[in-house]
């Protein structure tokens, strides 16, 4: 019989799981002594088990190339990917300072500017950015935190050490794949989860329900939350429902909220008008409020801002927040955490080259081939050269592109991330993967037991974005015998 | 509770109620021609006549024979009051309600329709039509039987009551019409021979027929199964009962305005409906009147809660 690891590579870059073919690292001990238990028959049970689940409990992401299909099922890999509670420790650490800095940040951009009076980040930065909203100028949301959710992404490098390759403190999404990947890992592999020791990430929604009230602008009674949502036709509608549900908030469409006269915020209910105190908003700043932003959206609720500012009603993230997610404002959170917090950053930046800067411009112009560039302010993988990757000509007309607009480009060495197994027709590949975190802070700081650790499911590829056919897997923190 | 939210899951609840009573109707209807003889002048035609549907299907189809009627209300998603049509609009509601509703609901909806997807084209032929119509019935049944041990008896819950009330007493004024015409249609003497199992199985599709013969002790006839269904108090599908549980809702749910009133004039007329000796003719005019008295209640509930304006 072939062994599902026949060929495994792990030359390519760091395997999360494996030395090589026929070693495991201590991490996945277990887990590979009970993979080798199964057939391959066994494997593609498992498998086809995992993806009825996924049917059944109709976990969806749209692509918006997929015409006329509102959801479609998302790939999972059912082999998890696996972190010592060891390492889990520092790295939590790491991601709580980061936010904890990137905050007062915020603060600050909106209040003093001490940071760049004192000349440590250029002020033009802050004042091209398209995040920047000078509307928010001089507002102070409760714990003087702005940034409530975040989803700090971080990869492996060849080094074996963990880099941050962005912050996202917009809207970020994939919790609920977090979770929903744990509930199928579990009807799954049952068998695993009596012997090895993993930490749970069930709490999620109840600490994103405390981090929410604990944003309320008052806090006597009971204090009513809601999820703004753009709809149903938007592609992470199903997580919003989720943590809707899960909290026992109201889902709420901007069609279904009004600011009256009084600058507070009302939910259109069965009842009447119903007054909201806290909104998780899965809305970008841009659609929020027709008074004040984007006059045609349709989406947002019109005096929202109004709302906000009175102090009458607590938005998640804060408007604004969206300055610090910005790729070269990025490039300055290590001096950000010594500045304001006056200690050294536990997790490193990736090195990142300012096109804004002329020096970095004439070296990434010369070195496009060997580097991934990326713009300033896009998600979700859109508008990115990935240089070892790309033709002669993609190259070449990227060039123009930075030429045109520097300010809006970084460049970063191409990291050869990590990698880790993935089932692949009855057999394991490696696969590259990275994992996103999600941080909650509010009066405390959160991190989840782990993240959603997302997976390019082609080979090769290094991009793990789910809207451009990426996949995820169940992510373990696993405490051995080390507390 | 948001109006929006109200809405969806009152038509969740109609829309799957809808789709266990196409599954019944069917199924019913597939069983009484089995028992006709084949000469009797009785087909699948009625079927569409029912509820009005018959212009839109000759838009589609030649012939009104069994495989295209059924086709047409079991899997034909173009056409908005097919089997399948209700139940994606369902699944549609729910999946945007999730919030609101345990999570088997969702998933026990999504698997029913993930399951007629599949098995569309089995429709045509009787013997896997039987087995797609009971799987569909079963779905919906553990639909209902898992919200009632699950949900607290909170606003939403008394929507879907209401929903799938509103949709009930709807369906059994039509059932009851259908039985009409098909009676005052081809009142031959041939087919008169066969009312009684035409009662029956009038009984059958509303799962009254044990019921009607533990209340009544009688042989199955006209005036009786029409009272029973019209006016019994005990059975679920009954219009009366159907009203009762609606006024029970509507009075359960905040800002219901003279609501429960309108509710009392509808439950006065059902229970003077004279149904002794009432002509054919007599007969459908009196459950045409009902049905447009069924769907103005229909309307004053979305005016009441689902159309909040804003008054900025």
């Amino acid at each position: 019989m072939k062994s599902i690891w026949e060929n495994y590579k792990t030359d390519v870059a760091y395997d999360e799981l494996m030395f090589s073919e026929y070693q495991s690292r201590p991490v996945s001990h277990q887990l590979c002594r009970y993979l080798d238990t199964l057939k391959k028959e066994d494997i593609d049970k498992r498998k086809a088990a995992a993806e009825l689940a996924i049917m059944e409990m109709g976990i969806s992401f749209t692509v918006y190339s997929d015409e006329g299909n509102i959801d479609r099922a998302w790939p999972f890999d059912i082999i998890p990917r696996i972190i010592a509670a060891k390492e889990w420790r520092i790295i939590e650490k790491g991601l709580k300072q980061r936010l904890t800095a990137l905050n007062c940040f915020i603060s600050d951009v909106y209040g003093e500017q001490a940071f760049i009076k004192a000349g440590k980040m250029p002020g033009e930065i802050v004042n091209s950015s398209k995040n920047f909203r000078k509307e928010c100028v001089g507002m102070k949301p409760k714990h003087n935190v702005w940034a409530n959710i975040c989803g700090t992404d971080l990869v492996r490098d060849k080094d074996g050490i963990m880099y941050v390759l962005e912050d996202n403190l917009r809207v970020p999404s994939g919790v609920s794949y977090m979770l929903e990947n744990r509930v199928i890992t579990k009807r799954v592999f049952p068998e695993l989860f009596q012997d090895i020791d993993i930490q749970p990430i069930d709490d999620y929604p109840t600490r994103l329900h405390e981090m929410l009230t604990s944003i309320a602008p008052h806090q006597n009674g009971q204090v009513t939350c809601a999820v703004l949502t753009p709809g149903i036709y938007n592609s992470a509608y199903f997580e919003h429902a989720y943590l809707a549900q899960q909290m026992g908030a109201q889902l709420v469409e901007g069609g279904d909220l009004v600011v009256k006269d009084d600058d507070c915020v009302y939910m259109k209910t069965i009842q009447g008008l119903e007054k909201v105190d806290v909104i998780y908003r899965r809305i970008d700043d841009d659609f929020l409020d027709p008074e004040v932003f984007r006059k045609d959206s349709t989406l947002g609720v019109k005096g929202l801002m109004r709302a906000w500012k009175a102090g009458n009603v607590a938005l998640a993230n804060a408007p604004g927040a969206g300055v610090a997610d910005d790729k070269v404002v990025y490039a300055y959170v290590p001096e950000m955490i010594r500045y304001f917090l006056n200690e050294e950053p536990i997790l490193p930046n990736v090195p990142t080259y300012l096109c804004s800067n002329p020096d970095d411009l004439e070296y990434v112009l010369d070195h496009l081939a060997e580097l991934v560039v990326k713009p300033a302010n896009e998600s979700g993988g859109y508008g990115m050269l990935v240089g070892p990757h790309a033709t002669e000509k993609e190259v070449a007309s990227f060039r123009d592109i930075i030429k045109k607009d520097p300010r809006n480009y970084i460049a970063q060495p191409t990291l050869s991330i990590s990698t880790a197994p993935t089932l692949c027709k009855s057999k394991l590949e490696p696969r590259h993967i990275d994992l996103r975190p999600f941080i909650l802070q509010g009066q405390d700081t959160f991190v989840t037991a782990g993240g959603l650790t997302r997976v390019a499911l082609k080979k090769g590829s290094l991009v793990v974005n789910s809207s451009q056919g990426g996949g995820s897997k169940d992510t373990w923190i696993i405490n051995m015998g080390d507390k | 509770m948001l109006s929006r939210s109200a809405e969806r899951i009152y038509w969740l609840a109609r829309y799957i109620e809808r789709t266990e009573n196409i599954a019944r109707l069917v199924n019913v209807h597939m069983n009484l021609l089995m028992d006709l003889p084949k000469d009797v002048e009785m087909g699948w035609k009625q079927l569409i006549l029912i509820n009005s549907s018959d212009q839109i299907f000759y838009e589609k189809y030649n012939v009104a024979n069994e495989k295209n009627i059924t086709r047409f209300l079991l899997a034909d998603d173009t056409y908005a009051g097919s089997l399948f049509s209700s139940l994606t609009a369902a699944r549609e509601n729910i999946r945007t309600s999730r919030d609101l509703l345990p999570d088997e609901a969702w998933e026990q909806v999504n698997e029913m329709y993930l399951f007629a997807k599949k098995n569309l084209d089995t429709v045509a032929n009787r013997r896997h039509r039987v087995i797609f119509l009971n799987e569909i019935l079963k779905g919906c049944q553990r639909f209902t039987g898992l919200l009632s041990g699950y949900m607290s008896h909170n606003h939403p819950y008394a929507f879907i009551r209401l929903g799938r009330n509103m949709e009930r007493a709807d369906m059994t004024s039509r059932i009851l019409d259908l039985a009409s015409l098909l009676l005052s249609e081809s009142r031959s003497d041939e087919v008169r021979q066969y009312e009684t199992i035409l009662w029956m199985n009038v009984l059958k599709a509303l799962n009254a027929l044990l019921m009607y013969r533990q209340q009544k002790h009688s042989h199955v006839n006209g005036d009786d199964v029409l009272d029973f269904l019209l006016k019994n108090t005990n059975l679920p599908r009954s219009v009366i009962c159907c009203l009762s549980e609606i006024s029970e809702c509507i009075i359960k749910l905040p800002n219901n305005g003279d609501l429960p009133a309108k509710v009392v004039e509808l439950q006065t007329y059902v229970q003077a409906i004279k149904t002794e000796d009432t002509t054919q003719a007599q007969l459908r005019g009196i459950l045409d009147d009902l049905q447009n008295k069924i769907g103005g209640l229909h309307n004053e509930i979305t005016q009441n809660w689902f159309l909040i304006v804003s008054e900025d």
